[in-house]
């Protein structure tokens, strides 16, 4: 009996108008957003490459080690296709550099007019990623992008709707419902059976989409999947199946309070509307303002300010000690900013960065110089990583605080849960975001130790030019790699256990409130 | 007799549960939308005219012509709109400052400012926050207005077909014709009722805040933007008629419904933006914009170079040493000017250039989502709002109107000295007379009305042509099919 229920249930949603209006419509949609997809995928990849390209070359004709301009790059992760998260939309590269530290966001305004934010006199700071890859023309970010998730989100859980809205008030109305009540099976069957046979239903359009989306990009060369990767979309699918079912069930759920199936379909739509499209907007509109942070950010600027101030001060003691001063005779310029020191800016005190041919490398105070410079550049490191550690402090009570918040409001929507969930899955949330700013710290680490096993700081090569080419082939490599698939799922499991929850207790309120009804 | 049926629609819609709800989550959204803009729009205020005295004082501050011809006028800023909260249109993504083109110093000189591409604000898209839409009255328009009509015509030909009124209605004297129009006026009137409610919680908060008064122009234009919106329902309600006519059930009316509102509000206007890009000639990236700005500067110098060489060797052939007067020689004068001012020209061209193949595609994927009616009533809110991609453009061309005039204010200054040698660009070859401050061209960023009613009219046009052709089309519709 219950077998036959389930496949009577079957067969009429898999022959109703809704279903198959739906399945064309979602996958029109998706067939049209992967080729847009892939495009911009393609896009963000030659971006990729192309910045890459430039990084080598700079490092390439580098002509001291203290010019190193280093950028490190995320490389674009496919699984964006499904739920493109902060992925599109975060920076890419940044900057390694001695006197900046790695960071998520840098709240630290630069005051100086922009003619002077180009000088290369730096002070100790935090670099942030800059911008996202392939943004040739940033303009087209007034459309917002929809991934494969977002159509999930939409259209399926609109088919949901529909297909519960009437599963027990429809059946009420039409006297069905007395009908198959009469034969010996019970309520929680029939509910049950409902149940099962409207999911498969809903995992039909879920699976023939993700075959077709698989098959556009397997046309792709630049797109390709590994099996960690497959295990991940295998995980969005199953979080994809438990979000349906929870809109299925807030159907049914409606479906057995009220009477009328008109009620409820009216009903049902309100609450998607509400849940889908207006809730997570308006939770970070209403309820999470960007709040007022200036008291925070100018706590850190006086700390920071401390801390530049104080590295000043020791290096004035050093210089004190030395017979460095003023403008030493044996530079002359190679570059083009002369009128900077002209300026009267006395070059020595606040950069370490150095592009100067040396004329006479005996003279005494170059063993000064070098002396010099590698106290100045570990002072820089020391200091920006106190710098580094200021702003860090400050990024996470206020931007990243602001937006862990955001998340959490809107995660009372399912709908907002869903896409968290996928976007833990896909490896394109906040928390990857955090890895990679981690491990772009790491490196500078590795880089700063590679360059003292080479005592880089205190040879001539830092500031002179013309002591032969430098071999850059010591550069530590840097990858960034994905978390692995059970990373992804120790952070998506949490909140996917929160959607399985959200199921039992509405198909147990369902049970109950149908247990009682009349029929 | 039209009317007759119009009022009975209307009370019975005015009773339902959708009429009810509706109105709520309306006000709900609204209301948001107000207290929202009471708190950032002061903000917004308080920072444009801060920026704009520092820019004034400073430009202020410059008496000499050359400085002012070198620096420029300063950063120009764009002025917040006061109707901002009915269309963001991408604000926090928009740049509302020009930009320098880029600086140098070389063989003592100096570049002359020229403005530069506008730089977007990518803060805007790459912070950490999850991404979402501004609530502002487009949202509300374009999801809700939609939706909303639809619920209240998905039944109104279907379910009176279903149920067999519709038999017995068309079987007294009324026309077809007559019972169209009455559904159709009391479907919107209903929504409209729920809307202008809504609508007047909105502006009645917005009227409270001191700083966020609306001014006679401004209310003009929020008449204009409610007309549009009602057009945009007025669509939306012929389309229910038009399904609700051809189809037996009004279940079936409802999913069809639902399916073409999702595809036509939801994903056309951002699919079909990025979709249609697709054909379009790639822009430069920033690497290749720069790297032309810098070829087309090396082959500038090298000319400039070059030229002094020649001067050089020719006054060593001549060897007559001409005296130069006091050290200044002419025609070295002239060389460094023409090098200054090419290179400020070509620093233009390559911007202008660059923010032209940019904007190109954004009108083009413009144009093509406008067959999305949401995409239509989105933009033209924007324009009549004062914000948006229009206003952008409108922004830059009065930055580059002003940016002439300064240029030919100095240009006039320096005719009038006669001490000068009038080599526009080089400090020795300009007035050394300092100019009084008052005498300075001001920006001034000024809206009128023309020019936010003139980028929407076309939009405004398209949407009352698509509620013509979707009326008559449920005209049509409804004659032909049985009851």
């Amino acid at each position: 009996m219950f077998l036959t229920l389930i496949r009577q249930e079957f067969l009429i949603h898999l022959m109703s108008a809704r279903f198959f209006a739906a399945v064309v419509i979602t996958l029109l949609l998706v067939v049209a957003n992967t080729f847009v997809l892939i495009g911009v995928h393609e896009e963000r990849l030659a971006d990729y490459s192309q910045r890459e390209a430039v990084n080598q070359e700079s490092i390439a004709t580098t002509p001291t080690y203290s010019y190193l301009k280093l950028k490190v790059q995320r490389p674009p992760n496919p699984l964006s296709l499904f739920n493109a998260g902060l992925e599109t939309r975060f920076g890419s590269d940044i900057d390694i550099a001695f006197d900046s530290v790695p960071s998520l966001s840098n709240p630290i305004i630069d005051v100086r007019p922009e003619e002077e934010q180009w000088a290369f006199g730096s002070e100790p700071s935090v670099s942030s990623p800059g911008a996202p890859l392939g943004l040739n023309n940033p303009y087209l970010r007034l459309f917002s992008q929809i991934d494969l998730v977002f159509i999930f989100q939409v259209v399926l859980s609109l088919l949901s709707l529909l297909f519960a809205y009437d599963a027990i008030a429809g059946d009420w109305e039409t006297g069905t419902l007395r009908l198959v009540l009469s034969h010996p099976v019970g309520r929680g069957s029939v509910l049950l059976a409902k149940y099962i046979a409207a999911m498969v239903c809903l995992l039909l359009p879920v699976l023939m989409s993700l075959l077709l989306a698989l098959i556009q990009c397997s046309f792709a060369p630049s797109l390709q999947f590994n099996t960690d990767d497959f295990l991940r979309v295998g995980g969005i699918v199953l979080t994809t199946v438990v979000y349906l079912s929870v809109f299925y069930l807030i159907g049914l759920l409606i479906s057995t309070t009220t009477r009328r199936a008109a009620t409820s379909l009216m009903l049902c739509l309100f609450l998607w509307v509400v849940l889908v499209l207006v809730y997570p907007n308006w939770s970070r509109f209403a309820l999470n303002p960007g709040g007022d942070m200036r008291g925070e950010k100018r706590s850190a600027d006086q700390q920071i300010a401390q801390i530049r101030e104080e590295a000043d001060r020791d290096r004035d003691r050093f210089l004190a000690n030395t017979p460095l001063k003023g403008d030493p005779p044996l530079f002359f310029d190679t570059f083009a900013g002369v009128d900077f020191f002209r300026r009267g800016q006395w070059y020595l005190g606040n950069l370490p960065r150095m592009n100067v041919e040396l004329r006479d490398t005996e003279d005494p105070l170059v063993t000064h110089l070098r002396r010099y410079y590698e106290f100045a550049t570990t002072l820089q490191i020391r200091s920006a990583e106190k710098v580094g550690f200021v702003v860090q402090q400050l990024v996470v009570q206020t931007s990243l605080r602001q937006a862990r918040w955001d998340e959490r409001l809107m995660k009372l929507s399912p709908a907002s849960l869903y896409t968290f969930v996928t976007a833990a899955w896909a490896g394109t949330d906040l928390d990857s975001m955090v890895d990679y700013i981690r491990a772009a710290g790491a490196y500078r680490l590795t880089l700063v130790d590679a360059f003292h096993e080479r005592e880089a700081f205190a040879s001539l090569r830092w500031f002179s030019t013309n002591q032969g080419d430098i071999d850059w082939s010591i550069l530590p490599h840097f990858h960034y790699e994905r978390a692995d698939v059970g990373i992804n799922a120790q952070r998506a499991l949490p909140e996917l256990f929160l959607l399985l929850c959200t199921n039992i207790v509405l198909f147990m309120a369902t049970f109950l409130i149908f247990i009682k009804v009349e029929v | 007799m039209i009317w007759h049926i119009v009022t009975r629609e209307l009370l019975d819609h005015l009773t339902s549960l959708r009429f009810g709800l509706t109105t709520f989550i309306l006000v709900a959204l609204m209301v948001t939308n107000a207290v929202g803009h009471l708190r950032t729009h002061p903000q917004r205020i308080r920072k444009y005219s801060e920026k704009v005295n520092a820019s004034q004082t400073e430009l202020k501050s410059r008496t000499e012509l050359y400085a002012l011809l070198q620096k420029g006028p300063g950063k120009l800023y764009k002025r917040p709109s006061s109707l901002a909260f009915i269309a963001d249109g991408g604000n926090a993504l928009l740049p509302d400052e020009s930009v320098s083109g880029g600086f140098w110093r070389l063989y003592g000189l100096a570049y002359i400012w020229s403005m530069g591409v506008p730089r977007l604000n990518i803060e805007a898209i790459s912070n950490l926050r999850p991404n979402t839409t501004v609530i502002d009255w487009v949202f509300i328009t374009t999801y809700l207005l939609s939706f909303v009509p639809l619920l209240f015509t998905f039944d109104a030909l279907s379910g009176e077909r279903e149920r067999g009124t519709l038999r017995l209605c068309l079987a007294n004297s009324i026309s077809r014709t007559a019972l169209l129009v009455g559904k159709f006026l009391g479907s919107l009137i209903t929504v409209l009722i729920a809307f202008y409610c809504a609508v007047l919680f909105n502006l009645a908060i917005i009227s409270t805040g001191s700083w966020t008064q609306l001014g006679g122009a401004d209310w003009g234009r929020v008449g204009l933007i409610l007309l549009i919106a009602s057009c945009y329902a007025g669509i939306f309600v012929a389309i229910g008629l038009i399904v609700s006519a051809v189809t037996r059930e009004s279940r079936l009316s409802l999913v069809i419904l639902l399916l073409i509102w999702v595809t036509v509000v939801v994903f056309t206007p951002s699919t079909l933006g990025t979709l249609s890009t697709e054909w379009m000639p790639p822009v430069q990236t920033h690497h290749q914009f720069q790297m032309t700005r810098g070829t087309a500067f090396d082959q500038i110098r090298s000319d400039f170079l070059n030229k002094r060489e020649n001067l050089k060797e020719r006054r060593q052939s001549a060897e007559t040493s001409q005296e130069e007067v006091a050290g200044i020689d002419p025609s070295e004068l002239e060389i460094q000017q023409e090098f200054v001012n090419r290179d400020m020209e070509m620093r233009e061209r390559i911007s202008r250039q660059h923010f032209a193949a940019q904007s190109a595609q954004v009108l083009h994927a413009r144009r093509i989502t406008r067959c999305s009616p949401a995409a239509v009533v989105q933009y033209a809110l924007e324009s009549m709002a004062g914000t948006g991609f229009n206003r952008h453009l409108q922004f830059l061309n009065q930055c580059r109107l002003h940016i002439q005039h300064f240029r030919n204010f100095i240009v006039e200054m320096d005719r009038e000295d006669p001490e000068s040698l009038h080599f526009i660009g080089v400090r020795k070859g300009m007035s050394e007379k300092p100019v009084s401050p008052e005498a300075i061209p001001i920006f001034e960023d000024k809206l009128t009305f023309q020019d936010t009613l003139n980028p929407a009219i076309m939009d405004i046009l398209l949407l009352v042509l698509l509620l013509s052709v979707f009326l008559s089309g449920a005209f049509l519709v409804f004659l032909r099919s049985e009851v």
